[in-house]
């Protein structure tokens, strides 16, 4: 599951960016960009954003229809 | 007949009868909902594993409280309410129509519990070690009771999905185990103290199933044969031989012998144990229970079982990891196809995924979790309407992978590569410790699925622009692996590059110093320390060592560096050289690095084909480490991915 960035809330501290194996998760302009094509789904970046600003969604069975 | 007579001969579980001794054992995927309800995906992988041939197909665990102290992942299956049966019981009618046993197994992941709480529950509360568990609480009488029950209510319900049988799990840190063991019981009441105190709950648990389920349906448990926790006071072999003995005396059907618990401080799965090795402590356990006994770890090629199940140190063998890389497993096997299995490689990413609450995932075979999906192939693709001629450059994992794909959606595919053998990068990475080598079976695997795909390789063929100008085809991949970065310095000792290093065995200088920290740069250092005494420095931009190194593997480089005396600078970046000295930027401060030899393990994507794509008008694709450098898993994974829609 793909990570989803807040961009309101992100500091741009880099942190989720030195754990990302495929480096998909690069900062412009002090704010992380996700460059999806790269990303490998593997959830490293969401617990060690400072505030909270990486959601995975994990999906509910009453999500679908 | 079959060269493995034992593996597929008939076995038997309490009354029942299985095909043969192979076990699909429990494995949790992520793939369920977070409310515990089972997904179109989990089914389409259960019957995936069903299909494979296995004698008996286990469920992942399935966790029996509401509250979710049992629940240990995200994604895990629930079993506490009878609103689960219908779910449940999709599962089971997929392994009874393909032929296999269904065991359901009934898991309270207990101090690895609680993970959508901020507790877990436990024997005694004993402080974690690892930081993803939940801080500890002690579980009282009355919980236990309660527990009970809802173990027995579990039950109930895999009956009435229609399970064959039903297996606890006692086992790394679950809330049996913590009972069992010494190192996190200290309770004073009558399920602590001695080991037949500790297994009360273990035989409470399983007397009260045997009860409510009645004789005709067999219940197993698995426990730990070798705890590995004897540096914090775990049980000693002789305290875990007795558990068997208890499991076998409360009714026990079966035992299944597992080895460490997640917080041990020794590799158990990892490729540097060799495989078979853990087969002597289900030995012992077979030795004092007369119940069939089971074991999976690191058992991945099949003569290992067949050669325990032949000499009684097992009944049946269990595999998670390879058949999670290839459910036909089994039934490769029997056919004498094993050249064709899709080899687990000990990689460890399915796992260490769970706690990350993702979904697993397979470095070597990326259709997992994909297998209802018929884009994805599992059981053959469609012929494509628009077949091509397409060129892959390079034979590294990247392009063997989309190669196979590709041609067996019927494109005319050939593929070039320099070396005189195929493998790439992998063939540097397969050198540098001990066990390394098994990362050569996927790039054998693959070759075969080339050859069987009809793909057309050659080696000692280094392709160029020109050689292409007159070539007849359609699309162009590029799958030729990274370009090493180079330095806009110059040093006077000796440079030498991974390649140079592991594949030509040069000798650098006893104090050498190596440029990035990723796995590339963590790997020439293992390697260096693997084979002589080196005064070694690592330089890491960023401020983590190996980012692209599964977890289960860097603990092991990081303590070997650290023991061997390896100076490690993060977040440092290299200014400048004059003569032998670097000049480094580390943390903001100048730091100046004396040293004889410089290894650069930075790596770049390789993008020299975009202006002859361009002029030639062709259709052009870089996948794997040209693509962007990476790991293992994003090789193979883009090349499938490319091989599905070009």
């Amino acid at each position: 599951m793909i990570p989803i960035v807040n961009k309101e809330l992100c500091v741009g501290c880099g942190k989720c960016v030195e754990v990302c194996p495929p480096q998909a998760l690069i900062l412009i302009d002090e704010s992380v960009n996700l460059r999806e094509e790269l990303c490998e789904e593997c959830g490293f970046c969401a617990p060690e954003c400072p505030v909270s600003a990486i959601e995975i969604h994990f999906p509910l069975s009453t999500d679908q229809h | 007949m079959s060269s493995y007579p034992h593996i597929f001969s008939p076995g038997q579980i309490g009354s029942l009868i299985t095909k043969n001794r192979i076990k699909y054992a429990a494995t949790e995927t992520n793939f369920p909902y977070a409310d515990g309800f089972v997904t179109d995906k989990e089914v389409a992988y259960m019957e995936a594993q069903a299909r494979g041939g296995a004698g008996i197909v286990t469920t992942q665990g399935a966790y029996p409280d509401k509250k979710g102290e049992g629940k240990g992942f995200k994604g895990m299956m629930a079993i506490y309410d009878d609103r689960f049966i219908p779910g449940l019981a999709r599962i089971a009618t997929v392994i009874r129509q393909n032929g296999a046993l269904s065991c359901l197994q009934i898991l309270h992941c207990g101090r690895e519990g609680g993970v959508e709480l901020d507790y877990s529950i436990m024997a005694s509360a004993v402080p974690q070690k690892l930081s993803y568990f939940k801080a500890p609480k002690e579980i009282t009488n009355e919980q236990i009771q309660m527990s009970i029950k809802e173990h027995i209510d579990a039950a109930r319900r895999a009956k009435d999905a229609g399970f064959d049988m039903i297996e606890i799990s006692g086992i790394v840190g679950y809330l049996i185990s913590t009972f069992i063991s010494r190192y996190t019981n200290k309770r004073n009441d009558e399920y602590g103290g001695d080991i037949q105190n500790r297994c009360r709950l273990m035989t409470e648990i399983l007397q009260g199933i045997k009860a409510e389920i009645g004789d005709t349906m067999p219940v197993g448990i698995r426990l730990c044969g070798l705890e590995l926790l004897d540096d914090r006071g775990g049980n000693t072999f002789e305290e875990s031989l007795e558990t068997f003995q208890l499991a076998e005396e409360a009714g026990a059907d079966y035992v299944s012998v597992t080895i460490g618990w997640h917080e041990s401080s020794t590799s158990v799965i990892t490729r540097d144990v060799p495989m078979g090795h853990w087969l002597y402590v289900a030995k012992e356990v077979k030795k004092v229970v007369r119940i069939p006994v089971m074991m999976a770890f690191r058992q991945f090629l099949p003569h290992i079982p067949e050669e325990a199940i032949a000499k009684g140190d097992i009944d049946f063998w269990e595999a998670c990891r390879p058949m999670i890389a290839d459910p036909e497993l089994p039934r490769k096997i029997f056919e004498g196809r094993e050249d064709e299995i899709i080899p687990c490689i000990a990689c460890n990413v399915c796992f260490s995924r769970l706690y990350y609450h993702q979904p697993i995932m397979c470095s070597v075979r990326p259709t997992v979790g994909h297998e209802g999906e018929p884009g994805w192939g599992y059981y053959g693709f469609a012929k494509t309407i628009k077949p091509k001629k397409i060129f892959i450059i390079g034979g590294g994992p990247a392009g063997l992978q989309c190669a196979a794909v590709s041609a067996k959606r019927g494109h005319q595919v050939s593929l070039f590569e320099k070396n005189s053998i195929i493998g790439g990068s992998i063939n540097l990475a397969s050198q540098v410790d001990h066990g390394a080598i098994e990362l050569l079976r996927p790039i054998n695997s693959l070759q075969k699925e080339c050859h069987n795909a009809g793909v057309i390789i050659q080696t000692d063929f280094r392709i160029t622009e020109k050689h292409l100008i007159d070539m007849d085809y359609d699309i162009l991949v590029i799958a030729t692996g990274a370009s090493t970065k180079e330095l806009p310095f110059t040093f006077s000792g000796k440079s030498y590059s991974p390649r140079g290093i592991i594949a030509n065995r040069q000798k650098p200088p006893k104090r050498t110093t190596i440029i990035g920290g990723n796995g590339v740069g963590l790997g020439v250092a293992v390697f260096l320390l693997g084979s002589g005494d080196y005064d070694l420095t690592i330089i890491e931009e960023s401020g983590k060592l190996g980012r692209d190194v599964n977890p289960f593997y860097l603990w092991q480089y990081i303590r070997l560096l650290k023991d061997r005396g390896v100076k490690i600078f993060i977040r440092s970046i290299l200014r400048g050289i004059s003569g032998n000295t670097l000049h480094i930027d580390s943390r903001g401060r100048n730091e100046d690095i004396e040293t004889d030899g410089l290894i650069v393990a930075l790596q770049e994507p390789h993008k020299s084909w975009d202006a002859f794509a361009l002029q030639y008008k062709k259709e052009l694709h870089y996948i794997g480490d040209a693509k962007q450098p990476r790991r293992l898993i994003n090789a193979i994974h883009d090349g499938y991915r490319l091989g599905m829609v070009i």
